[in-house]
């Protein structure tokens, strides 16, 4: 069996897709990746992608070459063996396991998986929506792709830098800018495994944020009337998105510990807002034109740019009489390419997708990859992807790591029971249109930009006096969770296919693959504890199934004993922690 | 050295703790440790040290850092004619303001045109304003900030950092806790646990800094109530099976080896207990006649005026309760946001303030804001950036109201209290304003200390605003 190319493209997949097909192409994965790599490649990328001469050290491209120890080194993807391996890989790659794609993993590896990935046709937001769609829509349109899409990985990663790069309804509210709100989530998976650097001016000249963050509109200075230009996204892009607070190592771990060295300071934030100056809404005929486009790219009008010199990072100085786009670009390169960026960028992805408490090696590893990939392109997110998941501490650090995994965020605990049970509509949608009500979290609803939870939190208590990070603790909170418990309740035990009087929007999970195992109560719990758990089920937890299903009558055709199972699962310590 | 007596109090607590649940007993024990208040056999309290009245505090956060240079402005014609050069096309024209005669100052000072309530219940005596308070390591000059030459707190200008350190007020990293928290885990020893059997620290606007402690757990509540656990009520056969083994599992987590399992249990089971205790008592309540806006914040106050409806049921002496705002970051359309968001709250502590009447306690409530920083005096085309400096109020019947309380600052650019732009160097320090208010609690001061780090920099330990 031949290896398959370590690099993932650096793509932004091929055509978007209607979100209503469900059923994509299957194709050998392995050919899709390798045609759609030469493809992508030659339309190009603005960060050189045609670069195939990198790794100038010439550590080789294929597999099982070992690189020299300045080198990049890719992460080689080890064998799958058990179905719990492939449900573990699932739990962090996707919305969650299904048994077909355990199936797939288990079949064909790791490897094939996220190469099938890369290829995948990307599910979007925007074609899902009409002329009367409104907010919930939206929010139904993120429910089909993350349940149904093909492309788990760009979704789960999409999901991931939507609460790092995060723009929030809570502010840019109304119907119009619910297409502004979903054209920004296609722009954010049509670059999640593609080039840090083009996804960083897509999101800076995105409108929904150029609102959010105010740059929209930014004048250049007038200090007759003491107006300077606006700081917000100049301020929130260093500390965020690019390069945070502090000098950092390459682990991650604070240069110099402590409260460590400052990145910028005030005047250099001064310098970048100067930068950001003369931005308008694509095709506005006037500065202060009421035309307002939410989709398109910001456009720039030089006559409001700020011409002056601007002081940046490091002593850099952008020179004076250059326009916006030039100003633009060079200050963005300039945040790109901070040392600080790869481990800033890596360690909130580990989190989002593996463990709350990654080691410094880990972090390392992976910050070396979007360093330079095996190409020696700089900030390849599919590649980073890859080896944040096969790093040997994802696939293996539950068995040494005392405090590995990490909570489940609300959103991808509902989302693992659905996809598990193939749920769906009478009327084809997904109708969950508020869950920030109830779980506490919403995609693109934060309260505010510094997202639903802190990547630094520690949970008071026991975490915190172990000095155990835990971020989605920061929204698990006694209302949260009651709210959480109880839409399980719902998705559980009312809305399952064959449910008595359900109405057409009622999303119903598919059972009657377990209903024919529900004579069987060790059977039947077995084969949740695969397809929900990883086969990571406690004896305790096992045995108190058990004893529900042989109290439980089995008078219909296992129906109750089926739901009840799922519920007592969905709601379980167990189940709410990736391990 | 103000961080080595915290961390020895913290330990101290939880030596306590263990020495006392060695011998602790039944009654409402059980209920009080699941909610984390982990303390004390009365037997172990001083005679006379018990608090013999009720006293609540309430803290309205405006998230994003409020612009209360236009809250609070001076009406006398030079200090205005300063603020509207400073402010450009920020400045509220002085025709609009709500103008108040502060009884112990003899300038004129206006209230925003949407703070009318604010200004009524300032001129009756019951809220007053702290002018320009800030987050400060120690008392700090314009030069020593221009030479950096100050002792300053961590990233200056940043949202989560200065939110962080207006509530924990510390510098260094280590043990995160906040000075509600530590103030919780401090009167643990001074209140016995059958007069405080519930969560001194509750929270209507999720999880925070302020209310953690070293030993006390805060707990959340949402402005909606107390929702049941739906299917869980032992109605019929089915339910009793489900529960049983819902309870079963929350109960194994206890004893599991993965940390993340046994902390979810907790809430869990947190969330399970208060269905039952608070949830019914809120069901049970008679509505006071006052109304709240509809705002999130007044919908925020109506349930901690529920909170307090209760606090017999809960079984507490002492309660702070953490409500929030958000919005404040006005970097644009500051002209129409600005109204919405003061109005709102005006509003809100009006009817929050007419609530406490209407139970007579509004002797024993205090409420007060907390902002991450106020804002630049400069304007930014239509809004304003993150600046240092700001005032607050005071609310209740104890705060010594119609009173200007702190220094009020110059609002010139380049002026004596500027940093540059209009970013104000704080006069009065967060760890004072906290102290204060701490001291009205009921917190000895010589547990000061140990609870604002930075208190003992400056030589006002007691501001004054509650007598």
């Amino acid at each position: 069996m031949s290896e398959p190319p370590l690099t993932p493209p650096t793509s932004s997949g091929p055509s978007t897709r209607e979100g209503s097909t469900r059923e994509g192409p299957t194709r050998d994965a392995r050919s899709a990746a390798g045609s759609l790599a030469s493809g992508l490649l030659a339309a190009g990328s603005a960060v050189g992608a045609a670069g195939c001469g990198g790794g100038s050290s010439g550590g080789g491209g294929g597999g099982g070459v070992v690189a020299p120890a300045d080198a990049p080194t890719e992460p080689v993807a080890p064998a799958v063996t058990t179905q719990e391996e492939a449900g573990r890989f699932l739990h962090q790659a996707s919305f969650g396991p299904t048994q077909e794609e355990i199936n797939e993993v288990m079949s064909g590896g790791y490897d094939a998986w996220l190469f099938r990935n890369y290829g995948e046709e990307r599910s979007t937001h925007l074609p899902q929506l009409d002329s009367v769609s409104t907010s919930s829509d939206r929010i139904a349109a993120w429910w089909n792709n993350v349940v149904n899409g093909r492309d788990q990985l760009r979704q789960r990663m999409a999901f991931a830098l939507s609460q790092i790069f995060v723009v929030s309804e809570t502010d840019l509210s109304g119907s119009a800018r619910a297409f502004g709100l979903a054209s920004y989530y296609d722009m954010l998976s049509e670059h999640a495994l593609g080039s840090y650097r083009e996804l960083l001016e897509a999101v800076t000249l995105h409108p929904m944020m150029g609102e959010y963050l105010s740059m929209v509109r930014n004048e250049k200075p007038d200090a007759a009337k003491n107006i300077r230009p606006d700081e917000n996204y100049a301020r929130e892009v260093m500390q965020l998105f690019t390069i945070g607070l502090v000098v950092l190592n390459e682990d991650g771990t604070v240069q110099g510990g402590g409260n460590g060295t400052p990145t910028y300071d005030q005047e250099v934030i001064e310098g970048f807002a100067h930068v950001f100056t003369g931005w308008n809404y694509a095709g506005s005929p006037t500065w202060k034109s009421s035309h307002r486009d939410y989709i398109n790219p910001m456009e720039p009008n030089e006559d409001f740019h700020d011409t002056g010199a601007k002081n940046l990072l490091a002593g850099t100085t952008l020179p004076a009489g250059r326009t916006a786009r030039e100003d633009l670009a060079d200050a963005l390169d300039l945040l790109a390419n901070h040392p600080n960026v790869p481990p800033f960028i890596c360690e909130q992805l580990i989190k989002r997708l593996v463990t709350s408490n990654p080691t410094p090696g880990y972090v390392r590893r992976v910050a070396q990859v979007f360093k330079s990939d095996e190409r020696g392109e700089r900030g390849n997110l599919g590649a980073v992807a890859r080896a944040i998941l096969l790093d040997p501490e994802a696939r293996t650090g539950h068995q040494s790591i005392s405090n590995f995994g990490k909570l489940k965020e609300p959103l991808v605990r509902i989302a693992n029971i659905w996809r598990a049970f193939d749920a769906r509509a009478a009327n084809g949608r997904y109708f969950f249109s508020s869950p920030e009500r109830e779980l506490g979290q919403a995609p693109l609803r934060a309260p505010s930009v510094f997202n639903f939870f802190s990547p630094t939190f520690e949970q008071p208590g026991e975490l915190a006096d172990a000095g155990i990070v835990s971020p989605e603790f920061q929204i698990l909170t006694e209302s949260n969770l009651v709210g959480t418990t109880n839409r399980l309740n719902t998705i559980a035990l009312t809305d399952y296919e064959g449910a008595p009087n359900r109405r057409l929007e009622a999303v119903l999970i598919q059972i009657s693959r377990e209903r024919a195992l529900a004579h069987q109560p060790g059977n039947l719990v077995a084969h949740l504890n695969r397809l929900m758990m990883s086969g990571r089920m406690t004896t305790t937890m096992r045995n108190t199934l058990i004893e529900l299903l042989d109290d439980t009558p089995f008078g219909d055709d296992g129906t109750e004993r089926v739901i009840e199972a799922i519920y007592i699962i969905a709601t379980s310590p167990e189940f709410a922690i990736q391990a | 050295m103000t961080i080595h007596d915290d961390e020895r109090l913290g330990a101290l607590n939880r030596r306590e703790f263990l020495r006392q649940c060695a011998c602790a007993a039944a009654g409402g024990a059980a209920f009080a440790s699941t909610f984390g208040q982990l303390q004390l056999a009365s037997a172990a309290l001083p005679a006379g040290d018990a608090f013999d009245d009720y006293r609540a505090l309430v803290c309205v956060f405006l998230f994003g850092g409020n612009d209360s240079a236009n809250m609070f402005v001076p009406m006398d014609t030079t200090a205005y004619d300063t603020y509207a050069t400073s402010r450009q096309n920020l400045a509220v024209p002085r025709a609009n303001l709500q103008s108040v005669n502060a009884t112990n100052v003899t300038e004129s000072y206006g209230f925003h045109p949407n703070c009318g309530e604010m200004r009524s219940l300032f001129s009756n005596g019951n809220l007053a304003v702290l002018s320009n308070v800030g987050t400060l390591l120690q008392p700090t000059t314009r030069q020593e900030y221009l030479d950096r030459n100050a002792n300053l707190p961590p990233q200056l200008f940043s949202h989560n950092d200065q939110t962080a350190f207006w509530q924990a007020l510390r510098k260094s990293s280590g043990r995160k806790s906040g000075w509600s928290g530590r103030m919780a885990d401090s009167l643990a020893n001074r209140i016995p646990s059958a007069e405080q059997q519930f969560a001194m620290n509750i929270s209507l606007f999720g999880t925070n800094l302020l209310q953690t402690g070293a030993t006390s757990v805060p707990y959340n509540v949402s402005s909606r109530g107390v929702t049941s656990l739906r299917g869980m009520t032992g109605r019929n056969a089915r339910e009793d099976r489900r529960k049983k083994a819902f309870d079963a599992l929350l109960d194994a987590s206890r004893t599991s080896s993965d940390p993340f399992i046994r902390e979810f249990g907790a809430v869990q089971r947190r969330a399970r207990d208060s269905v039952e205790r608070i949830g019914a008592a809120l069901d049970a309540l008679t509505p006071l006649t006052t109304t709240f806006p509809t705002s999130r914040l007044g919908e925020q106050l109506d349930m901690v005026s529920r909170l307090i409806q209760i606090r017999s049921t809960l079984g507490v002496r002492r309660q702070v309760f953490f409500v929030g705002m958000g919005g404040y970051d006005t970097h644009g359309a500051q002209a129409t946001r600005q109204p919405e968001l003061l109005g709102d709250l005006s509003t809100s502590l009006n009817a929050f303030y007419a609530a406490t009447v209407e139970l007579g306690l509004e002797d024993n409530v205090v409420t007060f804001t907390n902002s991450e920083f106020g804002r630049t005096l400069t304007s930014n085309g239509d809004g304003s950036d993150h600046g240092w400096g700001g005032h607050q109020v005071i609310m209740g019947g104890s705060v010594d109201g119609g009173k200007l309380f702190g220094t009020f600052p110059t609002l010139e650019i380049g002026g004596p209290d500027d940093t540059r732009g209009g970013r104000l160097i704080p006069t009065t320090s967060a760890d004072q304003y906290g102290a204060t208010i701490a001291r009205w609690f009921g917190v000895p001061d010589g547990d000061l200390n140990s609870i604002f780090p930075n208190l003992n920099n400056f030589t006002t330990r007691n501001l004054g605003f509650l007598g």
